[in-house]
């Protein structure tokens, strides 16, 4: 399909309606409403599925390391020992974690870890609606188990009700009415 | 005393309007250039390498790092590769395929507003730049609302999709396509006829069809000399031969019809997405993957796969080996690289100021370049 | 009157009131700009210091003044601290000779050949942009200055062509006589309806703007003379563009969109009529004069928001081949009309063929331009390009060609 080139006869050249054009089009903006966001006023509603800052659930997570092995940069350090616990009344072998640390500074949030977990719901995933991450000090950026799930210092998104903000899934419970649905997860 | 020597200008890799770290050593008489040398690899990161060391689903993330403002697109070329290496092309579910489709026509939409906004850019017109802007920002929340991301989307898996569209996605990708037109109409009332525009762009950069496929151009750049290639219609992938849309040509080859060829490039893509909505209405939600392992280690042989990218042909060649879950060896044809190693002879006597338009006409993305 | 007073102290007065106007529209004019920018492009522009961002007005140059003052190792010393000065002068001094209100006392000075010193005056401005980008030893910065001197002195000929017509008309140097002509009959804008494009379009280049702001093109030049600029250096550049720009605008607003006054033929808000009211007068009549001005600040942003840049050839072929022609036409078609109508000059009172003349101006000139434009613009590489279009190769025969 050959394109069509736009020819403007004689009046139109003479008559600078080309240009004219150009500037009812700008006249025309000026008095349409405007698309800023003014930002730390009004934020931007992440959607449902937006990768933002990890939580991590230490009560979920079984130490399979699977998250480890997806990720492409090798952030992720997880050491586990076996311990041998009563489960029911009888004794079980389980992994426990010693060591879940997430080198954020180096994260490119692709969520490969999230999909490749295998506990229903996740024990590790990005959907907290958190963009916020920047810090002054690149160290502040290395997240252990402890401030994985529990960054409530970490500035987060502040258009939210409060109680959602916070995790809601206690572990072992099925998630109440209204909670974030996780991709991938049991729903 | 009266020796004339010409001028050597560093045109970058710091400077407004080489769209990222593009270096090009200028011999300049005046303003006219009597030679232009690119010098790339400011932005080396050595992904083609880092496939070799990584298993084949980590290298998608990486991927969209090549031409990072087409990560859709990119993802795209590698996971069929692989699929072709696998050879699951065909278990492809049609709701993967059509999704696949709608992203990567969403994202081409995507470059090529950013391709306007930055070249427009360039010649002066600094208000082009904000209006499609405002467009592409709704692309990327539509791309947010998919898979989490707007730029580095990672948004395709071997074998398939990693999640079925979120509920009201269509409806806000019809009403998008529905105002996308007048859109263009708009970008296309301040630049399509406007005489200064056309002075800067009718008759810069001239090349012949025959150049064009000596080069290997492809692309916009190839389609503005006339030559009907598109890979989209030439080799087929996904389920593009169902759809309908034209496959715009230019006839000069010069700046001017390569602005109209993206130009109608947008129409047809939003052709195209308006196609794929009823389509994926008819198809079973959820049916989004392929049955395939989660180990992915294909036989041992090679594969070289390109798909129509929006900046032109992106071609993956990729060997395995058979025993490991990496690639052997894996390289990547990126359209920017070989449409870039026109400019020397494109910016030949021109001005400092066509040059500027030129490097903006091959829309060139440093990341895709130097890899 | 005492002289002294006359003749030192009172226009002292005055200039020090004139340069805190032209300094607070410059620095108004930079928020106007970038607002009025930012809402023809679908944003906000800034609004973030003060009540609708007006502070940024005082913000900026705080900002700039706080910077480092960045002198490159190699430049030439005195010629770059001269480079900002110069341009800035001569915009403040034309200003002391443009009557913004009813005289005497809303001009500073009145000089009877008020419009040749103004062309003067302004036409130095080009030296302290070659001198910085020459100083500056920055190849992007002497690029850009000498784009400057060229784009400069070009339309600098047109510039001055285009006023010769409101001269013949006017009979008059003065641009308070030029004023007077223009309420007693019809604003110049119309008998010099061609004159008044020349003009706008001319001082668009004078003062470096879109689409005429190759010296400073950031996408070209990085930003041209001024790359190497910092500080309060830089800030006097852009005052002096934001100056020129002004003068400018007064320069067309008196000449050919009757100055202070808003009246025809005679009637409406005449000299006359604004006298009897003393000081109010005064001062509604600069009131429309600054509306005047206000309005052509705003096209100049209306074209930055708008246009493309022309390209250097481009720029020297409308100047010389399209510019200096049209003037040149509209000078000897003037001439002849006034000539042949000896009663239409000054002092005339109403004259009765007003409407003829104008219609016969801008016949006679539509034609004239009309043959120009029709001849079409000449493509620049004609020899690059190819003789005839190529042939459409088909997907299915590439293999072939």
């Amino acid at each position: 399909m050959q394109v069509e080139y736009p020819k403007p006869d004689w009046t139109e050249k003479f008559l600078l309606l080309d240009l004219f054009e150009g500037l009812k089009t700008t006249l025309r903006e000026l008095f349409k409403p405007k698309v800023t966001i003014q930002y730390p006023e009004e934020r931007m509603e992440p959607t449902e599925r937006f990768r933002g800052m990890f939580r991590f659930s230490f009560d979920r997570c079984i130490g399979c390391k699977l998250c480890a092995v997806a990720c492409p940069i090798d952030i992720i350090y997880i050491d586990v020992h076996d311990e041998t616990q009563m489960v029911d009344g009888k004794p079980k072998k389980l992994k426990v974690l010693d060591r879940y640390d997430i080198d954020v500074k180096r994260c490119m949030f692709c969520a490969l870890c999230e999909e490749a977990c295998p506990t229903k719901p996740k024990s590790i995933w990005l959907t907290t609606k958190t963009y916020e991450l920047a810090s002054y000090d690149r160290n502040d950026l290395y997240f252990n188990m402890q401030q994985l799930e529990y960054w409530e210092d970490r500035p987060k998104y502040t258009g939210l009700p409060e109680e959602n903000a916070k995790p809601q899934i206690e572990a072992g419970k099925p998630a109440p009415a209204g909670a974030r649905l996780i991709p991938g997860s049991a729903e | 005393m009266f020796d004339v020597h010409e001028m050597e200008v560093n045109f970058g890799p710091q400077h407004p309007s080489t769209h990222g770290v593009l270096r090009v050593i200028l011999k300049i008489d005046g303003e006219r250039i009597i030679e232009a040398k690119p010098v790339i690899g400011y932005l080396h990161r050595g992904t083609e390498k880092l496939f070799e060391n990584m298993a084949y689903p980590q290298c998608v993330p990486h991927t969209d790092r090549l031409d990072y403002v087409a990560s859709a697109t990119n993802n795209l070329g590698y996971v069929e590769a692989v699929e072709k290496l696998l050879g699951i092309t065909k278990q492809i579910p049609k709701r993967a395929q059509l999704i696949r489709v709608m992203l990567s026509e969403l994202q081409r939409l995507s470059s090529h507003l950013l391709w306007l906004a930055t070249h427009a850019l360039d010649l002066g017109a600094m208000t082009p730049f904000f209006y499609t802007f405002r467009e592409r920002e709704e692309i990327l929340d539509l791309f947010e609302a998919y898979c989490g991301a707007r730029l580095t989307l990672n948004c395709m898996r071997i074998g398939g999709m990693p999640d079925d569209l979120p509920d009201g996605w269509l409806d806000d990708l019809e009403e998008f396509t529905a105002k996308f037109d007048p859109a263009i109409d708009e970008y296309a009332a301040l630049l399509n006829t406007n005489r200064i525009w056309k002075r800067r762009t009718v008759g810069i950069g001239v090349i012949s069809p025959e150049e064009a496929i000596d080069w290997g151009i492809t692309g916009p750049p190839l389609r503005g000399s006339g030559v009907e290639w598109d890979l989209r219609r030439a080799q087929p992938y996904e389920c593009y031969p169902e759809l309908q849309f034209d496959i715009p040509i230019g006839k000069n080859g010069d700046t001017y019809d390569r602005y109209l060829v993206r130009m109608e490039e947008m129409r047809q893509a939003n052709r195209i997405l308006k196609q794929c909505i009823p389509m994926i209405k008819e198809t079973p939600a959820g049916d989004i993957k392929a049955k395939i392992s989660r180990v992915i280690r294909p036989p041992e042989g090679e594969v070289y796969h390109s798909i129509e990218a929006p900046k032109g042909e992106l071609g993956y060649y990729i060997i395995s080996d058979g025993k490991t879950q990496n690639a052997y060896r894996c390289r990547v044809r990126p359209p920017s690289f070989i449409n870039l190693q026109a400019l020397p002879a494109m910016a030949k006597g021109y001005l400092v100021s066509d040059l500027v338009a030129l490097i903006g006409t091959l829309d060139v993305v440093l990341g895709e370049v130097d890899r | 009157m005492n002289p002294w007073m006359l003749f030192f102290i009172w226009p002292v007065i005055k200039f020090l009131i004139a340069i805190t106007i032209v300094l607070t529209i410059v620095a108004a004019m930079t928020w106007v700009e970038r607002r009025t920018l930012g809402f023809m492009q679908a944003r906000l522009g800034p609004n973030r210091v003060g009540p609708a961002g007006l502070f940024q007005i005082i913000a900026d140059p705080i900002k700039l003044m706080l910077k480092e003052d960045i002198l490159p190792a190699s430049a030439e010393k005195v010629a770059y601290f001269l480079g900002p000065m110069i341009p800035l002068l001569p915009a403040f001094v034309v200003f002391c000779l443009i009557p913004y209100g009813p005289p005497p006392a809303f001009a500073v000075t009145r000089v009877n050949v008020g419009l040749l010193l103004i062309m003067a005056l302004t036409s130095t401005a080009v030296y302290g942009i070659i001198l910085g980008g020459w100083a500056s030893n920055n190849k992007y910065s002497l690029m850009g200055g000498l784009r400057s001197a060229a784009q400069m002195v070009s339309y600098e000929v047109p510039f001055g062509l285009s006023v010769v017509g409101v001269l013949m008309l006017c009979g008059s140097f003065d641009l308070v006589k030029i004023v007077q002509y223009q309420e007693r009959h019809v604003w110049n804008l119309l008998p010099q309806l061609v004159g008044a494009f020349i003009f706008f379009v001319s001082m668009n280049a004078e003062s470096n703007r879109v689409p005429f702001d190759l010296p400073e093109a950031e996408s070209e030049l990085v930003a041209g003379y001024h790359t190497e600029y910092s500080g309060m250096k830089f800030a006097f550049f852009m005052l002096a563009e934001y100056a020129s720009m002004l003068v400018n605008s007064c320069l067309m607003a008196t000449l050919y969109l009757g100055g202070w006054t808003f009246s025809i033929a005679g009637y409406g808000l005449t000299t006359a009529a604004l006298s009897k009211l003393g000081l109010l007068g005064g001062l509604i009549g600069a009131a429309i004069f600054f509306a005047k001005v206000m309005a052509l600040m705003l096209v100049y942003v209306w074209f930055r928001a708008t246009f493309p840049r022309f390209r250097f050839d481009q720029l020297m072929d409308l100047g010389w081949k399209w510019m200096i022609p049209l003037a040149l036409g509209n000078i000897f078609v003037t001439g002849i009309l006034v000539l042949a109508m000896p009663n239409l000059k000054i002092d005339a009172g109403i004259y009765p063929y007003g409407e003829l003349l104008m219609a016969v101006v801008g016949a006679a000139i539509i034609a004239l331009t009309l043959f120009l434009v029709t001849r079409g613009p000449r493509r620049p590489a004609a020899a690059a390009r190819p003789t005839e279009p190529p042939k459409v190769i088909h997907a299915s025969r590439v293999s072939e060609a």
